[in-house]
């Protein structure tokens, strides 16, 4: 006997996994539908296919302008998260220092605020000081939201790796720089594209912070944010969303296989 | 751990690893929120004068019942849509990771994905459905399900609408942690109860709930702490009825005529309750790892 499920309840619980896997998936595909129905406004009948929309937002210079912004924004934020987090995720896992604890709960905090009370005072930081808004602080902001991130991927992985190879490179006189280039970062590098991964995302769908430090030039979530706003630019919203939803559901498929085939070669 | 002694010769030092990142959020994170501070006991000002320090933005606050009852009103939310995003999770991940399904990782991948992929597209795409002449309401007119001229009116700009996008974000998210807590589970406990005659509810009572609840309470946390200061969503599909605190705070600091003392009253209380939260919430996983 199954102490877990009945077959019957076993029946019961994968009808309803069914049930919400459509619930989670049917908004999208209704955005898929009406991104290809030729009518400017997104209701029941369908009125026949179309792919203007795509071209439209193809050609739409402000809105490709915020796509590139905001590349630019995840990819320096991500970079500098990144690279804070291996610092920072190197001293949490290997070494003891006095008040640990304490320094980790600040390292972690940007987890738990939330953002509407982070981007005003980072507003506020900004008018205090002087500093003008622009894209400059926009990536300031992200590179705290993403730092624990990248932090809560790293610090695991290690944990994981044997120091004894570490040792072993200081041995056979490697400095510091060298054995860390050579041994620590191929052993990790799987994190750091994951942790890699999780900060450019969050950069590059943030609106919530960003809508408070952003300059004159607009990155992606915030053009959506006005756009939405206008019924006239639905069915272009509409086809971007859909563009951008595949394109990521397609990252995060393809980042999963590309895992499982290197842990598996590991494993071998 | 008894190599940082060994591994002190050659290392990095430990404050050259620190210094940059803990700098970082010093600069950008802490002397922000103290800066929040200033200006909500009017030190600092967004117009320019003479300031003294006053708690009069903090009496005001406290005192009114517009901002209060705001906030219970997100509060009372914010519990709604956590305890739903976890009664739907729940049955899911229990199936995910007892049911002894082998795709269960690939299962779990398509529950997932979606939180991966943006929320701000995904809360749109509820406009798109739930307005009055939206793709739902025209649907039901269509099929003849309801008359055209009397659309469901209350699906968009309310509070319901805040909601079920709120919740409709957070699933995938929340099957996560109950998921993990489940799977880790000893079955051998299971077999024993079922071995002392205990039914499958009674095990599930006596062994499986009590032990998947630290999954449960950190998916119940991490739902509600996000949602309780939410001010994304309301906006875009929360209309009157569907304002919350944090539109509140938004709106103090943005609108035509803004007030950065009250909105760093308000600012504060919040991460205040959260910050008690999250130590409570700290609390008990440690006493729980203890044990």
């Amino acid at each position: 006997m199954d102490v877990a499920l009945s077959r019957n309840g076993r029946r019961l619980l994968s009808g309803f996994f069914a049930l919400l896997v459509v619930f989670l998936y049917a908004p999208i595909a209704v955005l898929l539908i009406f991104s290809f129905n030729d009518s400017d406004i997104p209701t029941f009948p369908l009125s026949g296919f179309t792919t203007r929309w795509y071209h439209q937002f193809a050609t739409n210079p402000d809105l490709k302008a915020a796509l590139g912004t905001s590349a630019i924004v995840a990819a320096i934020s991500s970079a500098g998260a990144v690279a804070l987090g291996i610092l920072a995720s190197i001293a949490l896992a290997r070494r003891r220092f006095v008040g640990k604890s304490v320094v980790s709960a600040v390292l972690l905090a940007p987890l738990v605020i939330p953002y509407i009370v982070f981007g005003i005072s980072l507003l506020l930081f900004f008018h205090a000081t002087g500093i003008p808004r622009s894209l400059l602080t926009v990536v300031i902001g992200h590179i705290v939201i993403s730092l624990p991130y990248t932090i809560l991927v790293l610090v695991p992985r290690l944990t994981q790796i044997d120091t004894g190879v570490e040792e072993a490179a200081y041995d056979l006189g490697a400095g510091p720089y060298r054995t860390f280039g050579l041994i620590v970062l191929p052993l990790i590098l799987p994190a750091v594209v994951s942790a890699w991964l999780i900060a450019f995302t969050t950069s590059f769908d943030e609106y919530a912070v960003a809508s408070f430090v952003v300059g004159t030039r607009q990155t992606f979530p915030i053009y959506l944010y006005s756009a939405v706003r206008f019924p006239n630019n639905l069915p272009q919203v509409i086809a971007v969303a859909v563009v951008v939803l595949v394109v990521s559901l397609l990252v995060i498929i393809g980042a999963e296989i590309a895992r499982r085939f290197a842990e598996r070669r590991l494993a071998a | 751990m008894g190599r940082s002694q060994g591994s002190l010769r050659g290392h990095i030092a430990t404050p050259a690893l620190l210094g940059l990142p803990v700098a970082w959020l010093i600069a950008f994170f802490v002397v922000p929120i103290v800066i929040v501070g200033l200006y909500s006991v009017d030190v600092y000002s967004l117009f320019p004068g003479a300031h003294g320090f006053t708690l009069g933005a903090w009496h005001g606050f406290l005192h009114s019942s517009v901002y209060l009852g705001l906030f219970w009103k997100s509060v009372k939310m914010a519990l709604i849509v956590s305890a739903v995003v976890v009664a739907l999770a729940y049955p899911v991940a229990y199936y995910l990771a007892l049911s002894g399904t082998k795709r269960k990782y690939v299962l779990l991948l398509v529950l997932i994905a979606p939180f991966l992929t943006s929320y701000l597209l995904r809360v749109l795409a509820w406009k798109v459905i739930l307005g009055n002449n939206g793709v739902l309401n025209s649907f039901l007119a269509w099929t003849g399900i309801r008359s055209a001229n009397h659309p469901l009116s209350q699906l968009l700009y309310s509070r319901f609408a805040v909601i079920l996008v709120l919740a409709y974000v957070w699933v995938p998210f929340v099957a996560l942690p109950i998921f993990v807590s489940l799977d880790n589970l000893d079955r051998r406990l299971l077999e024993a109860a079922s071995d002392l005659y205990a039914s499958r509810w009674q095990a599930f009572l006596r062994v499986t709930f009590p032990l998947s609840l630290p999954g449960v309470v950190a998916a119940f946390f991490f739902v509600f702490i996000p949602t309780v200061g939410e001010f994304v969503t309301p906006s875009l599909v929360g209309g009157t009825s569907g304002y919350m605190y944090g539109n509140q705070i938004a709106d103090l600091f943005s609108t035509g005529f803004p007030d950065w003392e009250t909105g760093s009253v308000l600012a504060l209380f919040l991460l205040g309750v959260v910050a008690v939260l999250t130590l409570c919430f700290a609390r008990f996983t440690q006493a729980r790892e203890a044990t």
